[in-house]
């Protein structure tokens, strides 16, 4: 015969239930208290080798570039704050701000020319120029990081990849694929022509005037007329340095 | 950097779609802007007075370095950029040659009157030579001023009681009274 549910079966589950919960608990307090003692130890390794090496990371961009890798891949962003532990060790965060300052400068001086597309490697050699007094070096990647930073200030600033080359968009255009592709073109001569587009990319003669106009309402390219074949030339000043024309007379 | 003897260029010289007037507006403002600047500061240095629009020797309409010259029209905007913001004025009217004020007439009429000051010149009597290419102007900005400009700034003055002017015979002697 079923024995039928009692109170007694009742309390014995209870008891268990609560004796499992009381084991669970403590197991996760073990396990807790030795993650926190593991991250413990690596945080004060992570703080000892950031000491030890300051100033390689402060004057190394390397270095600094590896460092950053670093932390990325155990979850610490050291530019997250500027009051942080971080900042406060290493002074790179002000690095970064000062940086982003300089860069939106440069953006906005050469926007006049370029339409609010720059050359990251040009952008790079503008702002060693400029920070010429400073001993510190200034790689890309730590443009690249600065302009991360920019974006907390709305999306005003991106970083596109066209081709092998990056360039650094400062205004909220839209680029499309086919802008891309002719941006693409561009970076070996400096300049494209209707039937280079049409011949390289296979598009129809509509496609490309299409988006050759788009391009230059936005005033990131311009034309010229004046080749002796007399054959159009778009020219896009975001690829091609004007301290160095490249291609001139090809 | 390419330079025109003791000019230096500026860098947008040396890229080919400065010397195409462009059809985006805004960037054709910026373009003639540039242009602008570029002739007031080639023709200030190098004092250049009148521009005439065909002048094939001009140096700032064509650079060899690129194979690119700036055609009528471009030249006749930029040009016209500079007249209608008073630096600049048409010698005729089919817009050939253009008179460069990079100094504005009123600016001018300031560096004469300075210019007397300096030299103690008031009550005294010089001829429009004497003040373009005499002992007293050289060295300063009067000095190889072109004959049209300073007709028009010592008629400002003479119509401010500053000067009086007086025909001879030719043209080469009219003169100048200074007033105290």
């Amino acid at each position: 015969m079923r024995r039928r549910p009692g109170i007694g079966g009742l309390q014995t589950a209870a008891a268990a239930r609560d004796q499992y919960r009381l084991l669970g608990e403590n197991v996760a307090k073990i396990r807790t208290d030795l993650m926190k003692e593991q991250l413990t130890t690596f945080r004060t390794q992570l703080e000892d080798f950031a000491r030890k090496h300051k100033n390689d990371i402060r004057k190394n961009p390397a270095f600094r570039s590896q460092f950053h890798n670093m932390c990325t891949k155990v979850g610490v962003d050291p530019l997250a704050s500027n009051k942080g532990f971080w900042a406060e060790l290493l002074g790179i965060g002000d690095f970064y701000y000062e940086l982003g300052v300089q860069i939106v400068d440069i953006c906005l001086a050469t926007r006049p020319h370029n339409g609010g597309l720059i050359n990251l490697q040009e952008l790079c050699n503008l702002l060693r120029q400029r920070r010429r007094s400073d001993r510190e070096a200034v790689s890309e990647d730590d443009c690249l990081r600065a302009i991360s930073k920019l974006k907390v200030l709305g999306n005003g600033f991106e970083v596109i990849s066209v081709g092998k080359r990056k360039l650094v968009r400062s205004v909220p255009t839209e680029l499309n694929k086919d802008h891309n592709e002719i941006l693409e073109l561009a970076q070996a001569q400096g300049f494209v022509t209707v039937i280079e587009v049409e011949r390289r990319l296979s598009w129809t003669t509509g496609r490309a005037i299409d988006a050759f106009d788009t391009l230059l309402d936005e005033g990131l390219a311009m034309i010229d007329d004046g080749h002796k074949d007399g054959i159009r030339r778009y020219w896009f000043p975001c690829v091609s340095s004007i301290s160095t024309p490249g291609g001139a007379d090809t | 950097m390419q330079k025109l003897g003791d000019f230096k260029l500026p860098q947008f010289f040396n890229y080919p779609p400065y010397f195409t007037l462009q059809p985006v507006r805004d960037t054709r403002e910026k373009q003639i802007q540039l242009w602008k600047d570029l002739i007031l500061d080639y023709c200030k240095t190098q004092n250049v007075f009148v521009i005439a629009v065909e002048d094939q020797d001009f140096p700032l309409f064509s650079n060899p370095a690129i194979e690119r010259s700036l055609t009528h029209e471009a030249r006749e905007a930029f040009l016209s950029a500079l007249v209608s913001q008073g630096r600049a004025e048409w010698l005729d009217k089919n817009h050939r040659k253009c008179l460069i004020l990079w100094h504005r007439i009123q600016e001018w009429a300031n560096i004469i009157l300075e210019f007397v000051k300096e030299n103690g010149l008031e009550n005294s009597v010089m001829t429009v030579e004497e003040i373009r290419s005499g002992p007293e102007s050289r060295g300063t900005e009067l000095h190889g001023i072109d004959r049209t400009v300073l007709m028009r700034a010592l008629k400002l003055l003479e119509q401010k009681g500053k000067l009086a002017i007086f025909k001879g015979t030719t043209a080469d002697d009219e003169g100048v009274k200074f007033s105290a």
